[in-house]
């Protein structure tokens, strides 16, 4: 993949618990398609089209010898999905330790879309992170920008890449947000999911 | 010119100038391990962690921290950018300190990298492993043993182990690309190549070795059957399309100069090596091969080879698609004669084959195959059919040529063989053996044809000439009297092909009324005998005829009408008077029959009568009631006639009174008379009271007055009542 040369408009960095699923989630993304991924070297970068704009999306390793690196590569970022596994709170504890401090690096305005991953498999686990509580999370990350925004969707959102279940939603929530300068389009109806039956809010079980 | 220096804890900037040095310091906590300059930036690599620094703001932004502090830092450069090493991977910065590149995967115990463009090469303890920086993949390894340093030295790249140093030479880029071709990697050959070009190949150069590489590698896709790829790569490789073309057995023209280029494109001897015998795949190659011939037969890849397109083209449609073929025809091509007719041939387009022939002009062969599918003598589904031949020949020039066809079509189809000489283009220039009564007299044997002909000649060309009028009437009259010799004619027939003589009859005023007269009089076509005789304007035949003979009363009406017009009033009366007089006339018989007519004539609102000479006519015997509404109707007009004249009359008198008025004003001025006045005409002074005054006010000497009606000085004449009154 050529890099050199191509104008990118914004810069969209997944930060998150290694084996979380931020490669498969990009690539589902991106490719369209469910794949199982290895660990991620350092980092990896996507190109994608949106409208008119160019999207520079960077997966990064959530290998903690990387760390290291990654607040470099989240430099100059315009948004964060930040990602952790609905089925592992401790992946979700992590966030607050060690994946939020990286991103001091990143651009004032900073857009953090908190996202949970593999919400396919959130029947079969015991453990389950409550959908509140990431709300929460992200509500309390992006204090400055949702403050006087009322009527903003909350950039918060439970996927599977494995089906498919609200990825493209949580793009189409950055890019709608960054791009057209925050008009209102609630995420969840810009895209029509076709397959799936509605997501099953369950009443959390445990904490 | 700017060097800089680490010393143990500070880095040393020095800006060489002629006159001094200046030198910036900089000083650091920790050790300064390796440093590297760009413009005004420079990469540090410190103890724990590397850094970027502006030297110019001196800006310093962090980077990011070394992880492994056993091994040794480094920093190396990469173009415009840096290449530092993290936990094993190559990391890449910009100036900017970010990154654009993702990072590269080396082992963990890389020691140093040399950068050949697009290449890094990067060595650690038991291998120099390359990787490209356009994709970050590695592409070669190459094992050496305990490599101590690495660098690249203007553009040459350098390792030095314990004991040797060796120069790293890369393959030149034809090499290279030549060997990802083999391997069939276009994608990754062209965008190779495409990257060379910023290596500084000269542009021809790189040109002319890029279209190779596309030409080539369309061939691959063409092998691989990815058909729209190698399509897109041919247009863009400009290929010689003959190259793709001779792929096809027998589609080259035998006349085509063409070989292969040297070195080959590609390997194949033809198209079944790459399709292995499977029919469909075939038809889709041909296909291909004609979407492709299409779209490039327009564009300059093909100047100079239209004529290997044009006939591979036209191979092409003959074998699959007739329909276009038969279009493709009817533009410009440049096809070769003969290999075209052969392969049409024996596709059994023989219709093709007859456009192609008038294509070349060659109109006589043309006609021949034409005529030969025309009489079945070959059989052709596409051929339109005698109209198209007749067409064909309407439009032909050559008429001697023509001429030599016209027996043989009008023996298929008189009628529509006119069409020959009734559709010539406008433009043609009239020759002697297209003159009307040439041709006249070659239709003679078929008199449907003729006419058809005259037909054309009288009432779309107008012709005014008396011969080809009455010989279209006297052909109507022999036809009508054809068909009523046969009993088994149907009325239908009969009466179309009279109201079709009545119509030339009444139309025409060319022909020769006493030839078709002496004619018809035979027989006891009345009504054709009026019209002709309305003609000779021998009204009362005509109109007894009508009325005795026909007892169509409304037709005498219109006869009268139709023949008063472009008339006077006058003779419009005198018609009617004449229609009254027969209807009136006791000579023929039952007289009180035609007292219906007469009164409805009378009461007509068509008809116009002088009341004086009807009343003469009407007989005594009368009653008052039955000429009521005629003699109502005509005291209504003669009164309101005679209202109108009176109101125009008095309007005439009033227009005098006022011209009268202004002569009196005009009059009423004196006309003064002195030394100073003079003769307008002679300009002398009035020298005794007698002069003349012109209506206009110009004043002259009696003598000087010539002519008293006419005005000496502007020659205005004026009417001699007005001066009498």
């Amino acid at each position: 993949m050529s890099t050199a040369g191509v104008k990118r408009d914004i810069k969209v960095v997944i930060i998150g618990d290694a084996c979380v699923g931020k490669t498969t989630f990009i690539k589902r993304y991106i490719e369209g398609q469910f794949t199982e991924n290895t660990e991620t070297l350092g980092a990896c970068f996507y190109l994608k089209q949106w409208g008119p704009h160019n999207i520079a999306i960077w997966d990064t390793a959530g290998e903690e010898r990387f760390s290291g690196l990654n607040s470099f590569y989240c430099r100059d970022a315009a948004a964060a999905i930040v990602a952790y596994d609905i089925t592992n709170p401790e992946s979700f504890q992590r966030l607050h330790e060690r994946y939020i401090p990286l991103l001091d690096a990143a651009r004032d305005e900073f857009l953090l879309v908190v996202t949970g991953m593999k919400l396919d498999l959130d029947q079969k686990s015991k453990l389950r992170v409550p959908s509140e509580e990431g709300e929460d999370f992200s509500v309390r990350l992006n204090h400055d920008r949702l403050k006087d925004k009322e009527r903003f969707a909350k950039p918060f959102f439970e996927t599977s890449s494995k089906t498919g279940q609200g990825v493209d939603e949580v793009f189409e929530y950055i890019f709608q947000t960054l791009l057209t300068h925050g008009k209102p389009l609630s995420p969840q109806k810009s895209i029509v999911d076709l397959e799936g039956a509605p997501p099953q809010r369950e009443k959390p079980t445990c904490c | 010119m700017i060097a800089a220096c680490a010393k143990k804890k500070a880095v040393q900037v020095y800006v060489v100038t002629e006159e001094k040095n200046n030198i910036h310091q900089r000083s650091c906590n920790t050790r300064v391990t390796d440093d590297l300059v760009d413009g005004f930036c420079m990469c540090v690599a410190m103890e724990t962690q590397y850094i970027l620094v502006n030297y110019e703001t001196g800006d310093v932004r962090d980077l990011y921290p070394i992880s492994s502090p056993e091994r040794k830092p480094f920093v190396s450069r990469i173009g415009k950018e840096f290449l530092l090493p993290g936990p094993g991977i190559g990391v890449f910065v910009t100036p900017a300190a970010i990154s654009e590149r993702p990072p590269v995967k080396w082992a963990e115990d890389v020691n140093g990298v040399g950068f050949l463009y697009p290449y890094v090469v990067a060595m650690d303890t038991e291998f120099l492993t390359i990787h490209s920086i356009l994709d970050q993949k590695q592409k070669q390894a190459i094992p050496f043993q305990n490599g101590c340093i690495i660098g690249d030295y203007e553009g040459k790249l350098f390792v030095a182990s314990n004991k040797d140093v060796y120069g790293l030479i890369p393959l030149p880029v034809e090499k290279q690309v030549q060997a990802l071709l083999t391997d069939r990697q276009v994608d990754e050959a062209l965008s190779l190549a495409m990257n060379f070009r910023q290596a500084g190949l000269s542009k021809e150069k790189f040109q002319k070795m890029y279209t190779n590489i596309q030409q080539q590698g369309g061939f691959i896709k063409f092998g691989e059957h990815k058909l729209d790829e190698a399509k897109e790569l041919f247009i863009r490789g400009r290929l010689d399309v003959r190259e793709l073309i001779c792929l096809f057995p027998d589609l080259l023209p035998s006349s085509s100069y063409f070989s292969r280029a040297v070195p080959l494109l590609h390997d194949y001897a033809d198209v079944n090596q790459i399709v292995h015998g499977d029919a469909e795949r075939l038809r889709e190659c041909k296909e291909f091969l004609v979407g492709f011939l299409e779209e490039v037969r327009d564009l300059d890849a093909s100047t100079g080879y239209r004529m290997e397109v044009d006939t591979a083209l036209l191979k092409l449609y003959a074998a699959s698609d007739p329909k276009k073929l038969n279009n493709f025809l009817t533009i410009e091509n440049r096809c070769s004669l003969a290999e075209s007719l052969e392969a049409l041939g024996s596709q059994g387009c023989y219709h093709a084959q007859g456009i192609l022939y008038k294509l070349h002009r060659d109109h006589e062969k043309a006609m021949n195959i034409w005529m030969r599918i025309q009489d079945q003598e070959l059989v052709d589904s596409s051929f339109p059919g005698l109209d198209f031949i007749v067409e064909f020949l309407a439009k032909l020039s050559d008429h001697e040529l023509v001429w030599r066809y016209v027996e043989w079509c009008l023996q298929k189809d008189p009628e529509l063989t006119v069409k020959i000489f009734t559709e010539r283009p406008e433009d043609e220039p009239p020759t002697e053996r297209m003159r009307p009564d040439t041709i006249i007299d070659y239709l003679h044997a078929y008199p449907t044809a003729v006419i058809r002909y005259l037909e054309h000649l009288v009432f779309q060309k107008k012709l005014e000439k008396e011969t080809y009028h009455t010989h279209l009437a006297v052909l109507y009259l022999s036809e009508v009297l054809k068909l009523r010799e046969n009993p088994s004619t149907k009325a239908e027939t009969l009466n179309l092909a009279r109201s079709k003589l009545r119509h030339m009859l009444q139309f025409s005023n060319l022909y020769r009324v006493q030839v078709i007269l002496s004619k018809v009089k035979e027989t006891d076509m009345y009504a054709e005998c009026a019209v002709l005789y309305g003609k000779l304007e021998e009204h009362d035949r005509a109109l007894r005829i009508l009325v005795h003979k026909l007892q169509d009363y409304g037709a005498a009406e219109n006869y009268c009408d139709i023949n008063s017009k472009g008339r006077d009033l006058t003779y419009r009366k005198r018609l009617f008077q004449i229609l009254l007089g027969v209807y009136l006339d006791p000579m023929e018989g039952k007289k009180d029959s035609l007292l219906a007519p007469a009164i409805s004539l009378l009461n007509s609102q068509t008809a116009d009568f002088d009341t004086v000479r009807v009343l003469q006519l009407i007989p005594d015997s009368w009653s008052v009631g039955l000429v009521r509404q005629f003699l109502r109707h005509s005291v209504e007009t003669n009164m309101h006639l005679a209202r109108t004249r009176k109101i125009q009359n008095s309007l005439s008198r009033n227009e005098n009174l006022q011209v009268k008025y202004h002569m009196m004003r005009q009059r009423r001025e004196p006309v003064y008379l002195n030394e100073e006045r003079l003769c307008q005409v002679c300009n002398q002074t009035f020298n005794e009271p007698k002069f003349v005054r012109y209506p206009n006010g110009v004043i002259t000497h009696t003598h000087c007055a010539r002519n008293k009606t006419i005005c000496p000085i502007t020659g205005k004449l004026f009417s001699i009542g007005k001066e009498a009154s």
